[in-house]
């Protein structure tokens, strides 16, 4: 123990599932202990080998992504390299995705870390066709570079061998643009202290905005800090809009002039599918046509004629009409001649015949098939590249491809989806987004049920999808005309595209569907209680005349008042209630056109609102509902005149 | 768990995050890189998800 102060210390760095962990075990050996890092519930790895007759402490950190921590993991991995101050850092990359992960080497040598570079899995790589030259990239950064198979142990001998002679330095960084380059020398030329990751990357990590090195810095300056702050403020608020997006595109440059020459990437006559595939979803002028395959084939063809058309056709028209419904009521009706009680359990608006039924029989087959194009979807990640495609329109109405995501996630659930709009960079993008989601996207099941019920009229339904995007976009340029505030800047890490694994998706589709069920049966057997209790107490009959004058403004029966009322309760229960209206005949197809309409811009469901008034305050709420309600009404209205005046679907 | 949406590893630690709108426990692991909702199996799915849990060194 009496060398403890003075061991050299060992960091091994990297993203996750790199082949940091195996190359800590197999440097230390058995002689490890696991312990949280203090102050937190994140475990790191220490142990002890020695090399060249040194002892050296080995700590094995959580992975990270970039110097710039998001998760508590990183800000313990970046902890580390302020705190500890290690003799030697080693950066192990997969070699496959080195691209990916260089740029963090960069950050470490502009950090001026005593870095070696791993490149391990470099086996995998070279069955990949990428053929490495290392002594020209070791030449490249300036930084010793080893190449290894940790697994096989291959490259142990070379790594330990730089590791006993290293002696550094490391090498000064590459310059970024000349602009940046002046901000980050204007503000590092104040800084003064002692810093561990340099003035320079101090700097840097000063102008993202990151608090902890602010409040480093502010300790280290002391008394000098009032003379930094005016410039770091400047130089924010300048560079508010695309700093990260900057230093992000000028990593990416440098990376590429380190790994020219040094990396040959074998060309096949024909680039792999998943590329070819990757760059026609991307490209305007394919994607688009894939994006309506994906719709055509995805959700009308998949979702909507077959979980809506001839899955619910067996659940409810076979399976609950003619063998479940009669044996249940019976039995139901037999336990009691109570006639409230028979009307709870399966009346009209009873807990089996419309919670459970609509729960089951309309909704759940509806999601279920969603889902599964869903995660399918998602599993091959399709989903960045959509939000590559509709960056550019989406700046059009404030928006940006980061709104990709709660967009998507809306087509499932706009509760939840709401609440991803927190993710947005501006209060505007945030509100847009809240509003575009209430307005004009329908929840899986609302939009299963629609393309079912749509699909059976010709043409209704391209006119239903004319007027929602119409509107979705019409409503959106407005917004971004009227609400004051800058086009955000978008740009992600495209991760590889790949074949849907079928347990990932039967996995991701199963547990949407459970939470799914989970969720809506309560409230589905609550709506129906309160329904109920209307009936009985005829209040049910008031708000349903006091509705009828509206719903015949639209043109609509007067049994349609019950499916908006049932709406409200929750957006995919107003469907199903429009699936009922349907099923008995009582909409001919420009009527059942407008509540399609009308619904899907109606308000959104409680839950929903409940939602956009804890993300976005009462006020903006309650503006939003508003809005949206009369829009929905004035939209429905307009369309049915349009229909009526020009026959189109008559 | 990988996020489905930008392919980076969500740290266990990081949980479930229920948005609470509507009362129910819906299960997501919301990525901490980019905010997407991922479904979090239960207790059986997860079984069937990872049947020996073990990390396949790299």
């Amino acid at each position: 123990m009496h060398d403890e102060v003075t061991t050299p210390k060992i960091v091994l760095v990297g993203n996750p599932n790199v082949g940091k962990s195996v190359l800590f075990n197999v440097l230390t050996g058995s002689y490890t202990t696991v312990s949280n890092y203090p102050g937190t519930s994140v475990e790191v790895s220490s142990g002890r080998c020695r090399i060249d007759g040194r002892n050296f402490e080995v700590l094995d950190t959580p992975g990270m992504y970039s110097l710039m921590p998001i998760t508590e993991e990183e800000r313990v991995a970046r902890k580390i390299l302020l705190d500890d101050r290690p003799s030697l850092l080693l950066h192990v990359v997969d070699a496959r995705n080195i691209e990916r992960m260089l740029p963090m080497t960069l950050q470490l040598i502009e950090a001026r870390q005593p870095v070696i570079l791993v490149v391990n899995i470099l086996d995998e790589a070279e069955r990949l066709g990428m053929k490495f030259d290392l002594p020209r990239l070791q030449q490249n950064l300036g930084i010793p570079v080893v190449g290894t198979v940790m697994k096989r142990r291959q490259g142990l001998d070379e790594l330990q061998r730089v590791i006993a002679s290293y002696q550094g330095p490391t090498p000064p960084a590459e310059p970024y643009a000349a602009d940046l380059e002046a901000d980050i020398a204007q503000l590092s030329g104040f800084l003064t202290g002692d810093y561990p990751l340099g003035a320079r990357a101090t700097a840097i990590l000063l102008m993202q905005r990151d608090h902890e090195v602010e409040e480093l810095v502010q300790l280290e300056e002391g008394e000098g800090f009032p003379l930094i702050a005016p410039v770091l403020h400047s130089i924010k608020f300048n560079r508010r809009a695309d700093l990260n997006l900057q230093i992000s595109l000028e990593l990416k440059r440098i990376t590429r002039k380190m790994l020219s020459g040094a990396l040959q990437q074998e060309v096949a006559d024909h680039p792999p599918f998943s590329e070819r595939l990757s760059r026609v979803a991307m490209n305007p002028i394919t994607g688009v046509p894939l994006l309506l395959l994906v719709l055509y084939f995805g959700l009308y063809q998949f979702v909507g004629n077959f979980g809506a058309g001839t899955l619910v056709d067996f659940l409810e028209g076979t399976l609950f009409e003619k063998y479940i419904n009669p044996a249940v009521i019976n039995f139901l009706h037999g336990l009691t001649d109570i006639y409230w009680l028979r009307e709870l359990l399966a009346g009209e608006y009873g807990l089996w015949t419309l919670g459970v039924r609509y729960a089951i029989a309309l909704v759940l087959p509806i999601v279920g098939t969603f889902f599964l194009v869903f995660s399918i979807l998602e599993d091959t990640g399709y989903f960045p590249r959509l939000a590559m495609l509709v960056d550019r329109m989406f700046k059009q109405i404030g928006l940006s491809g980061r709104a990709v995501i709660p967009m998507v996630l809306g087509f499932g659930c706009g509760t939840m989806a709401t609440m991803v709009t927190r993710t947005l960079e501006t209060r505007r993008e945030r509100v847009i987004a809240t509003m575009l989601l209430a307005l004009a996207i329908p929840c899986s099941a609302q939009l299963g049920v629609i393309l079912g019920l749509l699909s059976v009229v010709p043409g209704a339904l391209m006119v239903w999808v004319v007027v929602m995007l119409g509107i979705f976009l019409l409503i959106g340029f407005l917004s971004a005309r009227v609400m004051p505030g800058e086009n955000p800047v978008f740009y992600m890490e495209i991760p590889p595209m790949r074949m849907p694994q079928l347990r990932n998706v039967m996995v991701k589709t199963l547990t949407r569907m459970q939470s799914y069920f989970l969720e809506i049966l309560p409230l589905f057997l609550v709506a129906s209680v309160i329904l109920w209790a209307g009936k009985m107490s005829g209040i049910l009959e008031h708000v349903v005349s006091s509705m009828t004058p509206v719903v015949t403004t639209l043109g609509l029966p007067v049994q349609a008042s019950a499916a908006f009322i049932f709406g409200f309760f929750r957006r995919d229960f107003g469907a199903a209630g429009l699936y009922d209206l349907q099923t008995k005949g009582l909409l001919s197809p420009v009527q059942l056109t407008v509540a399609a309409v009308t619904l899907t811009l109606f308000v959104p469901c409680i839950a929903s609102f409940l939602m956009m008034k804890k993300e976005r305050g009462l006020k903006v709420s309650l503006a939003i509902f508003v809005f949206v309600s009369l829009l929905a009404f004035a939209t429905g209205w307009s369309l049915n005149k349009f229909l009526l005046m020009t026959g189109l679907l008559s | 768990m990988i996020c489905g949406y930008c392919s980076k590893e969500i740290p266990d630690k990081v949980g479930l995050n229920s948005c609470g709108g509507c009362g129910s426990r819906c299960r997501k692991i919301h990525c901490p890189y980019c905010g997407y909702a991922n479904p979090a199996p239960g207790k059986f799915l997860e079984r069937l998800l990872n049947p020996k849990t073990k990390k396949e060194d790299v």
